[in-house]
């Protein structure tokens, strides 16, 4: 094994590629609906109207997945004293001076206000989305819940895009062999000393 | 048409629908046009628009007519002639009436002989007979001079001219006794009032829409008389944009009527012979009427050429003037004999009738007393029946219909012959509408499956019946026999040929009549209605006609189909012009003098009378003018008298005594069952809807989608009272049957104040039953309407009945 | 579908195609003329080959309580006291075909809700998706979905009959002339004379409803209270909703901003800043 431990358990990486193609799709789909400069994207997903039905049961299958990570990450996902400080400092992160940052855990804030983000991101698209999914089923006298259904899932559509394009390029571009321990589960020592050292001392 | 029949001379309509929209006023009574009439009542829609004519609706609910109407007045069902007869009075006393109108074209000036009279306390005219419950109408007639004329007073001043008499008996229909019979307020009536006379004066043209809400009562040939009346005094009839318009329910019940539909008359209103006219004289001399004034032109008159040919047309050859016509073998009617609806069916639940024949009806639904038929047709050994649909009278012997009777389907007897029919769209010929515009139209679509057009089931039934006689003989074989069954494919007669036969040809040219005037009595001529004469000529077809030219600007459209009188299209138009033959409304004319002849719309008149000859205007009756008082004619009194429904909440406010209509015929089977206002405090109507006609579209997946099922319109009050939501189940019971279906809790129909108390009043449509689409949870209206006829008409008090209401739970 | 008559396309950047030049058609409606018969529910139904619905009474004349996918007609019918006096009032209720459609500014499926040059707004079920947002963006509520074929469906104001010269259905069903169709100019000028006249028999608020916050409408209403157009289920001054307007356009053009930005911020970012480096 000569100094490489797992950072995520099969399961785990499961469930967030489960999220993470999940989410793409809505992404797609979403995009295509949101603009006709981009309705193009729904070729790939076999037509607007195969897009249409599907986009939901994959915000259904996304939120689901976002409660199921909730439920195993729970406690690795809480926001401590410690992230706080890191947020503050979050400048050097992004100049990558971590040297200078609070010392991260399993995951660090930026990545534990990023699941935050998509929780309750997906939360609010799910339910902004139930309205806009069965229109029909929603009476005329209630309509003003439709209309606060479109501000409500288009903003939050933005914020977790927003969010989910930081998430890729830091987990391929940026933070190298973060990419690989999603997939194959695993990360050097050295790794994990450098992005996720409190997590390190936990482990040995 | 009873009742217009013996006002004005012809039982229909004296207008046209396209002459409506020259009407100034137009009152909506005993109809809900909007609703019944919806293409109709485009015209008018178009007067209020075009010139801003004023729409009054007088009705027991606010209904789609009312919608869009002036103003509107709510009264209690059954209470239409007392508004009527205060109509008449408001005219009389306020001196809105046409006065020289009254005078030239009327009855007004003729004197009643001495001995008539009216009871008001009893509400009896002279001649009644309690033991007999029927009047000798001996005194009422005409003081006759020594030729047998009618005595007149032009001045209309003498105490027993028609004038004063009736200026007397309707003095007691004061606004507030019209109020406390219908339960309206008098200021609302008065208001009414105000709108519908203003059309007295000669330069306003005043029309009244009407319907089966006054011919569905037991006085409704006395409360039809009673608008007439009103019209007459406003100077409305032979106007344009006046009239009394009686707008008739099916397409062709007009051509019905005017052939001889009815058991009582043969085609063209004449009456049929009856047991005792053995020989043609007697007949002719019995039906054929005599001029009451000496310039009377008494039409009717020319009744033998008329009879002569239609003989010609049933037995052809067999018919010379050597065998009276054939005469002596065409069937007659027994003395003393109704074989009307109600009757039929009497009769046929007492077991004196075999077999029955239904065309295109549906008795068990649309008759009253729904169960009385019932019973009825259980007892006949066989039973026809041709329709579109299996209906609840094919299938009356069902477990869940029979049942209303008490009965199970292994009880009936009867045999049962559904023959499929083709509908209307399905089969060529012509309809008559209310505008006695007879328009021929043409085959849709081939009828489906086995279904057959009603000649060739008619041809075929008669042939069968012609080859059994032939083969095996049996009573009276002579018209059967000498039917003249000319067409050139006897089992399925070509209806143009059928056109021409009823228009009519000369036998010694064998050209078709141009006119009914061409008809002789020494059987030269053959016609099978002399009153369609004109409509096939040697032009050919005139039914088939679709021009819109208007020369008149009227709405007139001479050209288009062919309107029987003579292609009139305003009857009694005579009446449009002055004594001097000029046009009472310059804007407005229909006929005027130029010195030499009639001119405009065909004159309803001989055409080169001039003024100064003063030839009655009325030319269908003995009189030569029209009737205020009637003499004879029908059963209940000349004029004409608030009488209570059968089943009532109220005694008679003018004389309790005498509640109801004393000519009624009270009916006896164990169904014929009356109630009264203690166990039955609410009064209750029956109509229809825009949406379906009659027991027919519930077939329909669209009609039944507007209106899928049988409901009941309460007031919010009455609602409140019973603790009824809309859309809650109720329960509607009289003292014959009941019937469930949802509440329509509305603010359309209004507790009244009527005798001094607060009276309810419900109503709903006839649409439903058993076989149909959707829920058909057997809620037949009928189950709850009584079998109580009017005396001259025979039609059933479907309008005004009693009934109680529950909420089901 | 008839490209150059095409004024508007929905969810389409490119301009619209149309260059042929049509007046702009409405319908008329005189709510004072109607009887509220419904030969135009089911003629409607009859020429567009639409099922009849099963329906149930619920204490009222009117056929349902609203559109349908398969009911793109419907007489509204309302019973009041009003003025003092009892009024049951009647209004067609169909597709508006507003001037500045907010269907067809909601719907995000290119082509799926067009507007021609003769100002009817027509659904093109084939390119519909089924996303219900023209449902949303009309102030009307009258595009309905219809759950079995996930398409939305509307009166097409006979755009078939229409294109050939004829009126569509419903007028040609009306029997008391309370339905005509024309040129809106003409319809306009109709319905002037008409609140004219109604105005001299004493309804003093009469009005012709065609209101502007949707550009005006393809069907110019008369009613005898335009004061109160709520009484005819009819909104006082309809607009697109507020929520479509900020979602199509403001929040649109933020949006796609932020994700530009954001795409190339990590770009720049990478080439300023490159990969954090895990050995140190």
């Amino acid at each position: 094994m000569s100094g490489r431990i797992l950072r995520y358990t099969l399961h785990e990486r499961l469930i967030h590629w489960v999220a993470g193609f999940a989410f793409v799709y809505l992404l797609v789909s979403g995009l295509a609906f949101y603009s006709p400069r981009l309705y193009w994207l729904v070729n790939p997903l076999g037509g607007g109207q195969t897009a249409r039905a599907w986009h939901p049961w994959a915000g259904v299958l996304f939120t689901a997945v976002c409660v199921w990570m909730y439920r195993i990450w729970r406690g690795d996902m809480a926001i401590s004293e410690q992230d706080r400080a890191w947020r503050k400092a979050i400048g050097r992160y992004v100049r990558n001076q971590d040297k200078d940052l609070p010392p991260a855990g399993r995951f660090n804030a930026g990545q534990k206000y990023f699941f935050w983000l998509m929780f309750w991101g997906g939360f609010l698209l799910l339910a902004s989305g139930a309205v806009l999914w069965f229109p029909e089923r929603i009476p005329w006298s209630l309509r003003s819940l439709r209309y606060a259904a479109v501000l409500i899932h288009v903003s939050a559509a933005l914020a977790t895009i927003g969010g989910f394009i930081i998430h890729v390029y830091m987990g391929t571009a940026v933070v190298r062999g973060g990419f690989t321990s999603i997939v194959r589960g695993e990360v050097t020592r050295e790794w994990a000393r450098a992005h996720h050292p409190l997590w390190l001392n936990e482990k040995e | 048409m009873a009742s217009l029949a013996a006002t004005f001379g012809r039982g229909a309509m004296t207008n046209g629908w396209t002459d409506i929209r020259n009407a100034d006023v137009i009152l909506a009574m005993g109809g809900n046009p909007a609703e019944n009439h919806p293409v109709g009542f485009r015209f008018v829609m178009e007067a209020r628009r075009e010139h801003g004519a004023q729409l009054v609706s007088v009705d027991p609910r606010f209904n789609r007519t009312s919608a869009v109407a002036d103003h509107f007045t709510q009264i209690r069902a059954g209470s239409d002639t007392a508004f009527l007869a205060g109509l008449i009075h408001y005219a009389l006393s306020h001196d809105r009436y046409q006065a020289e109108y009254v005078r030239l074209f009327t009855n007004a000036t003729f004197l009643v002989k001495e001995g008539y009279g009216f009871n008001e306390g009893e509400g009896l005219f002279t001649g009644w007979d309690a033991r007999k419950k029927a009047y000798d109408k001996s005194t009422w007639n005409y003081e006759l001079d020594a030729q047998g004329f009618a005595k007149v007073d032009p001045a209309m001043e003498h105490p027993r001219s028609v004038f004063q008499l009736m200026k007397k008996f309707y003095s007691r229909y004061t606004p507030e006794m019209v109020a406390r019979i219908c339960g309206c307020k008098a200021e609302d009536f008065v208001k009414a009032a105000g709108i519908i006379t203003s059309s007295y004066t000669p330069d306003r043209a005043g029309t009244i829409l009407y319907a089966l809400g006054w011919t569905h009562h037991s006085f409704s040939v006395q409360l039809i008389h009673a608008a007439a009346m009103l019209q007459l005094l406003l100077g409305n009839i032979g106007i344009a944009g006046g009239g009394l318009n009686a707008l008739r329910g099916h397409a062709n019940i007009q051509g019905g009527t005017d052939c001889g539909v009815g058991y009582h008359n043969l085609p063209g209103y004449i009456p049929i012979p009856k047991a005792d006219h053995q020989t043609l004289r007697q007949f002719l001399d019995a039906v054929t009427p005599k001029a009451l004034r000496p310039n009377s032109m008494n039409f009717w008159s020319n009744t033998p050429k008329f009879v002569v040919s239609q003989l010609k047309a049933y037995y052809g050859a067999a018919a010379v003037s050597g065998n009276e016509f054939a005469y002596r073998d065409h069937p007659r009617l027994p003395a003393g004999e109704n074989w009307s609806w109600a009757y039929i069916f009497d009769h046929m639940h007492e077991g004196r009738m075999e077999g029955f024949f239904s065309f295109g009806m549906n008795p068990v639904s649309n008759g009253p007393n729904s169960r009385k038929v019932l019973g009825a047709l259980a007892r006949l050994k066989w039973l026809v029946v041709a329709e579109n649909f299996e209906q609840e009278t094919a299938a009356f012997w069902r477990a869940d219909i029979i049942e209303l009777i008490g009965k199970k389907p292994a009880d009936i007897a009867t045999e049962v012959f559904l023959l499929p029919a083709a509908n209307f769209a399905e089969k060529d010929g012509t309809f008559t509408n209310s505008a006695r515009w007879i328009q021929w139209k043409w085959k849709a679509v081939d009828p489906p499956g086995e279904a057959k057009p009603d000649e060739e089931i008619i041809a075929r039934v008669f042939l069968k019946v012609r080859e059994l006689y032939e083969k095996e003989g049996g009573k009276a074989p002579e018209p059967v026999k000498h039917l003249n069954w000319w067409y050139s494919n006897p089992a399925r007669p070509s209806l143009e040929e059928v056109a021409r036969e009823i228009n009519g040809w000369s036998l010694k040219s064998g050209q078709q009549l141009a006119k009914f005037a061409d008809l002789e009595a020494d059987g030269s001529t053959l016609s099978g209605n002399w009153l369609y004469t004109g409509m096939y000529t040697e032009a050919g077809n005139l039914t088939q006609r679709r021009s819109t030219a208007d020369p008149g600007g009227l709405g007139a459209f001479p050209q288009w189909a062919y309107n029987w009188p003579a292609n009139r299209r305003i009857m009694y138009n005579r009446c449009s012009a002055d004594g001097q033959g000029k046009p009472w409304d310059a804007a407005r004319p229909v006929i005027r003098w130029n010195g030499e002849k009639w001119t405009g719309d065909v004159p309803d008149y001989k055409a080169d009378s001039p003024p100064e000859a003063a030839l009655g205007p009325f030319i269908m009756l003995p009189e030569g003018v029209a009737r205020f008082f009637v003499p004879g004619q029908f059963a209940e009194g000349p004029f004409t008298e608030h009488y209570e429904p059968a089943e009532s909440p109220v005694e008679n406010a003018l004389h309790p005594r005498q509640s109801a209509n004393p000519a009624v015929h009270r009916f006896g089977t164990e169904w014929d069952k009356l109630g009264g206002a203690g166990e039955f405090p609410i009064v209750c109507t029956t109509y229809r809807l825009t949406e379906h006609f009659h027991y027919w579209t519930k077939n329909n997946p669209y009609n039944m989608q507007l209106q899928p099922e049988f409901f009941v319109e309460i007031s919010e009050e009455l609602a409140k009272e019973k603790g009824i939501a809309g859309g809650d189940r109720v329960r509607i019971t009289s003292a014959r049957g009941s019937i469930e279906g949802k509440a329509m809790v509305t603010k359309r129909i209004r507790p009244m104040q009527v005798g001094g108390r607060t009276v309810h009043q419900i109503g709903f449509p006839i649409h439903w039953g058993f076989l149909g689409r959707g829920k058909q949870l057997g809620s037949l209206a009928n189950l709850v309407t009584p079998t109580v006829v009017d005396p001259n008409s025979f039609a059933p008090e479907y309008k005004g009945f009693l009934v109680k209401l529950e909420k089901v739970s | 579908m008839k490209t150059l008559e095409l004024k508007r396309v929905s969810a389409t950047a490119a301009p619209a195609p149309g260059v042929r030049e049509q007046a702009t058609v409405s319908k008329y409606i005189d709510t004072t003329s109607c009887i509220g018969c419904k030969a135009c529910e089911v003629a409607c139904q009859e020429w567009n080959d639409l099922p009849a619905e099963t329906t149930v009474q619920l204490g009222t004349y009117q056929t349902l309580p609203e559109l349908t996918p398969n009911l793109w007609n419907l007489i509204r019918f309302n019973e009041l006291d009003h003025d003092g006096a009892l009024r049951w009032l009647m209004r067609k209720d169909q597709c508006m075909h507003c001037g500045d459609p907010g269907c067809l500014k909601a719907c995000p499926a290119p082509g799926a809700i067009v507007q021609y040059m003769n100002g009817i707004v027509d659904f093109n079920q084939e390119a519909c998706i089924g996303c219900g947002y023209c449902m949303t963006g009309c102030p009307f509520n009258i595009p309905k979905l219809n759950q079995k074929t996930q398409r939305v469906y509307k009166c097409t104001l006979c755009s078939d009959r229409v294109s050939v010269g004829l009126e569509p259905a419903c007028i040609k069903a009306c029997p008391t002339g309370c339905l005509q169709f024309g040129t809106k100019t003409q319809m306009l000028d109709l319905a002037g004379k008409r609140v004219a006249q109604l105005k001299g028999q004493g309804f003093e608020h009469a009005a012709v409803y065609d209101p502007p916050g949707v550009g005006g409408t393809g069907v110019v209403t008369v009613l005898a209270y335009g004061d109160q157009p709520e009484l005819y289920a009819l909104p006082k001054d309809p607009t697109i909703p507020l929520a479509v307007r900020i979602w199509k356009t403001p929040l649109k053009w933020l949006g796609s901003l932020a994700m530009t930005f954001g795409v190339v911020g990590t770009v720049l970012h990478y080439l300023r800043y490159g990969a954090k480096k895990a050995e140190e």
